[in-house]
């Protein structure tokens, strides 16, 4: 299987090296780099994974810069403008092969090939920079193989200032406007950069995740205020509402506002938090916090079969910590990094015969730990392990029809395993990536999870990834 | 040894005489330019008025103007060669005029030095011994000589009492290395021993602790 698996990836090991071959001989640094001249490593351990001035450089709304602005003052010289002689723009680009360990049946005898080639996977545009001063931010459009489309992806808008106060103590402290809960973190612990950093569109995906765990990413908006004290303590509270993309309100056409032909809207505002305190010593740094939030959402409906955004919601109650550690030696980097999240539903409006839940009260509890080695920041090693387990609940996790697969044949929603990585990074901005992921349990079940002979193991992956940022 | 000490000044002070606007030539413009990227900039890496959290970055907080003119210029012009400086300040300090980096100096030597922080009381003992006294038999010259009483350096020499002795350690090495092509303090510090450099690191950061 292995060996078949690694002749299949041949091919795409030959576009590699030609793509290496082609690429500009200069540091090729996107555009924070650009923006302050400082190359990748000042503000990340290894790309996407922040260090200490990393975070630092996000809480101060990726504002530094070392450019020429383009000026405009008033009469009374009072600056009104200060633009960057140069847009922060860049661009990612993301290609991949995966194979899956059995191929996908279409319940009518036949399966899908097992393996897939993503060319691209996903490639994305950038803005992220300093805006004006005080001002900036992070936004991503993708282009993602598995939609066809090109869509607003991570975005972070930020106000950002600085004091200091008494006792030689500093303070930064600002305002982040965002549309994915824990995008705006500066630690790699929580989910929206968290571990895995990439991953296949092509693998099985299990059939549950908590809200704060990336399901609402990019159909809501937020805004938060936060504070950070001498750079160790940081807090943080924000609402999130729904923002939905590419929906269109049934009546006037016009995009808004959102009716019962949207799914899952949030009632008013869904209220989020953070507090995280980060100890550096040496080379060290660790950090520990806790985050979450509580979302009442209305189920809703479809174009086709429009429901009402009034009556009962359903309550998501996401509790969760985190904690990071980081050693960043001059030739060895170490991190490890994990996080525990519990859910709590509360299904006033699913909860029924025929509704959607079996009960009115489900958990369910997400922990993810993750530890990355690099030498010389060029080869780089990473294990990590997932578990996700939760409440019997035939309805919100249904058996489903033939071929199964995507469902779960218990009404369980358990998935487990382990995640193993090998990374070559020839330049800071360029990273290849071999991944292997082993599932102990999928969907509720270890043998047989779907009742349709299919097997948690029959999901397992390998998924190489070559992943450039200019 | 007071030949060496001599010859050492005198190279030093060479090294480290660049022509610099003297702080009553910068114009309040210059000033008001200089705060502001100071506290939209500088601040993010060495703190707001320059006093740095992290241990990897120095705090600039009272540090000798001509210290900090030589090291923007030298940043500027790639000569100093540490790793942090190539990833971090060369990229920093390539616009700056000398007009801003005499600001900057200037606003950063008008701050209130920064207060030290205990640590390990034998490492400390050991660090001040050296400090005032070297390592005769390992022809260490004491770091008093120029740096002075109470390490808080000179017009041609940096302060270095309540640095951060992460810092400090790390431009040992550098100097050991010849990265920040300063021969004096190569010459000083090649034959540091590790134990040496954390001991007189401890030390100096302990001063003017609280």
């Amino acid at each position: 299987m292995i060996m078949r698996m690694l002749k299949d990836y041949c091919g795409l090991w030959a576009i590699a090296v030609a793509a290496l071959l082609v690429a500009p001989g200069a540091w090729a640094v996107p555009s924070f780099a650009r923006q302050t001249g400082m190359a990748c490593e000042a503000c990340h351990t290894v790309f996407p994974e922040l260090n200490h001035f990393g975070r630092m450089f996000k809480a101060n709304a990726y504002t530094v810069d070392n450019l020429k602005p383009v000026r405009g003052v008033s009469a009374t010289r009072e600056e009104l403008l200060a633009l960057s002689g140069l847009p922060p723009i860049s661009l990612m680009v993301q290609v991949s092969q995966t194979s899956i360990a059995k191929a996908i049946p279409d319940g009518v005898g036949h399966f899908s090939q097992s393996s897939s080639v993503a060319f691209p996977q996903q490639i994305s545009l950038f803005y992220a920079g300093k805006i004006a001063p005080r001002l900036g931010a992070f936004i991503q459009l993708t282009y993602a193989n598995n939609a066809g489309t090109i869509g607003i992806d991570n975005t972070d808008l930020r106000w950002a200032d600085n004091r200091l106060l008494p006792g030689d103590k500093s303070l930064v402290y600002g305002i982040t406007a965002n549309n994915n809960p824990t995008v705006q973190d500066l630690w790699n612990s929580t989910p929206a950069f968290g571990y895995p950093y990439a991953g296949s569109k092509a693998n099985v995906s299990p059939i549950a995740g908590t809200q704060i765990d990336g399901k609402l990413g990019q159909s809501v908006a937020g805004v938060s205020l936060y504070a950070i004290w001498n750079e160790a303590l940081y807090g943080e509270i924000g609402t999130y509402r729904s923002a939905k993309q590419g929906v269109a309100n049934a009546v006037t056409g016009g995009s808004g506002p959102l009716d019962g032909t949207v799914s899952n809207v949030i009632v008013g505002g869904a209220p989020y938090y953070r507090i995280a305190y980060e100890y550096l010593w040496g080379r060290h740094s660790l950090s520990a916090g806790l985050y979450g939030a509580t979302f009442k959402l209305v189920p809703g409906g479809s174009s086709t079969a429009p429901g009402t955004l009034s009556g009962p919601a359903n309550e998501f109650r996401d509790t969760a910590e985190d904690f990071q550690y980081q050693f960043i030696g001059d030739r060895h980097l170490f991190s490890l990094a994990g996080t525990h999240i519990r859910e709590k539903m509360t299904l006033n409006a699913s909860y029924g015969a025929g509704l959607g839940a079996d009960n009115l009260h489900d958990d369910l509890t997400t922990t993810r730990i993750t530890g990355n080695y690099y030498y010389q920041r060029r080869y780089g090693a990473t294990l990590g392990m997932f578990s996700t387990t939760g409440s019997l609940d035939t309805q919100l996790y249904p058996a489903g029809a033939s071929p199964g697969v995507v469902t779960s044949a218990s009404g369980l929603p358990d998935t487990k395993g382990w995640m193993a990585e090998l990374n070559y990074m020839p330049w800071l901005n360029t990273r290849i990536t071999l991944q292997d992921t082993q599932y102990t349990k999928f969907n509720g079940g270890g043998d047989n999870y779907d009742g349709f002979g299919r097997n948690a193991g029959d999901n397992n992956s390998l998924y190489l990834l070559v992943w450039f940022n200019y | 040894m007071k030949t060496f000490i001599t010859t050492v000044g005198a190279v030093a002070a060479m090294l480290l005489a660049q022509a610099s606007p003297a702080a009553d030539e910068i114009t309040p413009e210059a000033r008001l330019a200089a705060q502001h990227v100071a506290v939209m900039t500088c601040a993010t890496c060495h703190g707001p008025q320059g006093r740095s959290v992290a241990p990897k970055f120095p705090a600039l907080a009272g540090q000798h103007p001509k210290y900090l003119v030589a090291q923007l210029e030298a940043f500027k012009s790639q000569t100093r060669g540490d790793a942090d400086a190539i990833g971090y300040m060369w990229g920093m300090a390539s616009p700056l005029s000398d007009e801003m980096i005499a600001a900057l100096a200037a606003y950063y030597a008008a701050q209130t030095p920064v207060a030290g922080s205990a640590g390990d009381a034998g490492a400390i003992a050991r660090g001040a011994d050296i400090y005032a006294n070297g390592v005769a038999a390992e022809g260490i010259p004491p770091c008093i000589a120029c740096h002075g009483p109470g390490a808080s350096g000179t017009d041609d020499y940096p302060r270095l009492a309540g640095q951060h002795a992460q810092y400090l350690l790390k431009q040992l090495r550098s100097f050991q290395n010849n990265m920040r092509n300063v021969a004096v303090m190569h010459g000083v510090a090649q034959d540091l021993k590790a134990n040496e450099m954390e001991a007189v690191a401890a030390y100096l950061q302990s001063l003017g602790s609280r």
